[in-house]
């Protein structure tokens, strides 16, 4: 802005802000409060904010009681292998389609900018029929084998990116007798770097926070992810406030602790994509 | 040169399969389950416009539709007013602004079952905490989310919605504020333009684009919203009341409950036909307000 604001705007504009994140950020704070309370400092009026006393046991009683550690195991590999095939098939594909000139190409890249607009509510029950065609349901598989595919958000950033990059580029590595498969793995692919963390935080917050998928293709229980783990725990009446609230807690820390790492590249790829998490 | 054309296929192979199979094939076995009575296990019979009579003229459908149609009225203006107010200020020189971004971004990455169990306890009639705000304050508590009226269990549910979204919105927002060129803004001033007439005639018109995306994009995820009814009502076992239901929630129901497949996929359809609908019927009064170069 141009002129400096006074001292009485800055500080409406502070007091805005600061109630506007408290809002944001108390509901955080009070299932941390919660998640540490006896059963009877729960439902005390007036709520305690700090629980006293504090009853970190709520924690290892909910972890034993629902096998958390098995869950969280199963969301981390199913987590880490799809961060893996959406990366490198949303690069690949993407590669070809910003470097090679074929019949199909202006095609598939409109098909691509249409599966954005799909709804997935329409795909839902074919996609689930032909995992059961194939024998793969209550397995990983329906929720691993797409993101090695190509999903159409990953290549429309990733293409976004190629297109950036000069020509020449492509024309030395040639001239120096690469191949494109080692033009593409040697040298785009590490210079993609901004582009592939940001679609991989991207990646992580949305199939760590999936609850559709697994919520149909998961029957046994052994195989639940944590949101789908923490949605039957909420179904469970003898659960009480405090241990769901801890529960809440685990489910969250994680997803949090990567956007805290990783935030600017998790809003720069926000604010250049124009798409929403 | 290298050959072109094989190596385009070569490259763009994955998606190419999956276009064929998750893609084409779906839309095009959807539109077929969507005129047949099936059960996922034996073979589909050809009832014709059977489910599109049925889901047509039965209740839930439409109480459905009226209820995405209440939360995204409440839902898109609060957010979108909000989102804009918040980055506004954000955009003023100031100290702390990534700290403030952190905050208010934190809520749309979090897990919506974790939200939902969050919320739901926030609203607890007895003991929650906006419950105890208000009564501190002399006003009276609210049934939120098991009051008797289902609009105000939307609307609850629809300002949890906001809490969860505004992040998104307000990031974009900034983004478009951030692309004003600094010198407009400086020639305004020394013309005279108070802060209030940079605001309305040259911040607005020029963000005005992202404002209408970001509308766009909010009312199609209220349309089909689903996390979020799951997270502050599910559970699995006990049901959701009729009256409380979205329509992404009833096929999810009909379908992998109930395995009524049929009318699963042509209310699937018909709620695209809906968003689709909304969508360009934005798109008709997007001219009146939102200014392009």
């Amino acid at each position: 802005m141009t002129e400096k604001p006074t001292l009485l705007k800055q500080v409406i504009v502070y007091t805005l802000l600061t109630i506007g994140a408290f809002m944001m950020a108390f509901p955080f704070v009070w299932m941390l409060s919660t998640s540490l309370k006896t059963l009877g400092a729960v439902s005390q009026l007036p709520p305690q904010l700090i629980p006293n006393p504090v009853q970190w046991a709520n924690y290892e009683t909910v972890w034993n009681r629902v096998d958390f550690g098995r869950y969280t195991f199963n969301s981390v590999l199913i987590v880490t292998i799809d961060l893996i095939g959406t990366l490198v098939s949303c690069a690949f594909v993407a590669f070809g389609l910003a470097m090679f000139n074929f019949k199909l190409r202006k095609v598939l890249y409109l098909a691509m900018l249409a599966t954005l607009m799909l709804p997935f509510q329409v795909t839902l029950i074919p996609s689930y029929f032909i995992w059961k065609s194939f024998g793969m349901l209550n397995s990983y598989y329906p929720l691993l084998i797409p993101s090695f595919l190509g999903g159409a958000f990953g290549i429309f950033l990733m293409h976004q990116f190629f297109k950036s990059l000069p020509r020449e580029l492509y024309e030395a590595a040639v001239i120096d007798g690469c191949n494109p498969l080692g033009i593409f793995w040697k040298i785009y692919m590490p210079l993609c770097r901004p582009a592939l963390s940001a679609l991989g935080v991207f990646t992580f917050i949305g199939a760590w926070n999936n609850t559709v998928g697994p919520l149909i293709y998961l029957q046994d229980r052994e195989l639940y992810t944590l949101p789908l783990a923490l949605l039957y725990l909420k179904s469970d009446t003898q659960i009480n406030t405090a241990l769901l609230m801890a529960a809440a807690v685990i489910v969250t820390l994680p997803v949090v602790a990567v956007y805290l790492v990783a935030q600017k590249q998790f809003v720069q790829g926000i604010a250049s994509t124009g798409l929403k998490g | 040169m290298h050959k072109q054309g094989y190596w385009g296929y070569i490259f763009t192979l994955p998606f190419i399969v999956n276009l064929l199979v998750f893609v084409l094939f779906p839309i095009v076995f959807s539109a077929y389950i969507a005129f047949t009575q099936w059960d996922l296990f034996n073979a589909p019979r050809w009832v014709g416009l059977d489910n599109w009579i049925q889901t047509l003229t039965d209740p839930p459908f439409w109480i459905s539709i009226r209820n995405v149609m209440v939360f995204s009225l409440i839902f898109v203006p609060l957010q979108t007013v909000f989102a804009f107010i918040i980055a506004y200020l954000l955009n003023q020189s100031i100290r702390g602004k990534s700290l403030f971004r952190l905050f208010y971004f934190m809520p749309v990455v979090t897990p919506w079952i974790a939200g939902g169990i969050l919320w739901v306890w926030l609203y607890n009639y007895r003991f929650g905490l906006i419950n105890w705000t208000l009564d501190s304050i002399g006003i009276t508590p609210i049934h939120w989310l098991d009051n008797k009226h289902w609009w105000v269990v939307i609307a609850s549910v629809a300002i949890a919605n906001v809490w969860k979204g505004i992040g998104s919105s307000m990031i974009l927002l900034l983004a478009g504020m951030q692309n004003v060129p600094k010198e407009m803004l400086e020639a305004a001033a020394i013309d005279g333009a108070s802060r209030w007439v940079r605001l309305t005639r040259i911040i607005f018109p020029l963000v005005s684009p992202m404002v209408y995306m970001v509308m766009i994009l909010s009312t199609i995820a209220s349309f089909q919203a689903f996390d979020v009814f799951l997270g502050m009502f599910g559970s699995i076992t006990a049901g959701i009341p009729e009256q409380h239901m979205v329509t992404n929630l009833i096929i999810y129901r009909d379908a992998f409950l109930f395995f009524k497949m049929g009318p699963a996929s042509a209310m699937a359809w018909l709620l695209f036909v809906i968003i689709l609908s909304i969508t360009l019927f934005q798109r008709y009064f997007e001219k009146r307000w939102v200014h392009y170069d």
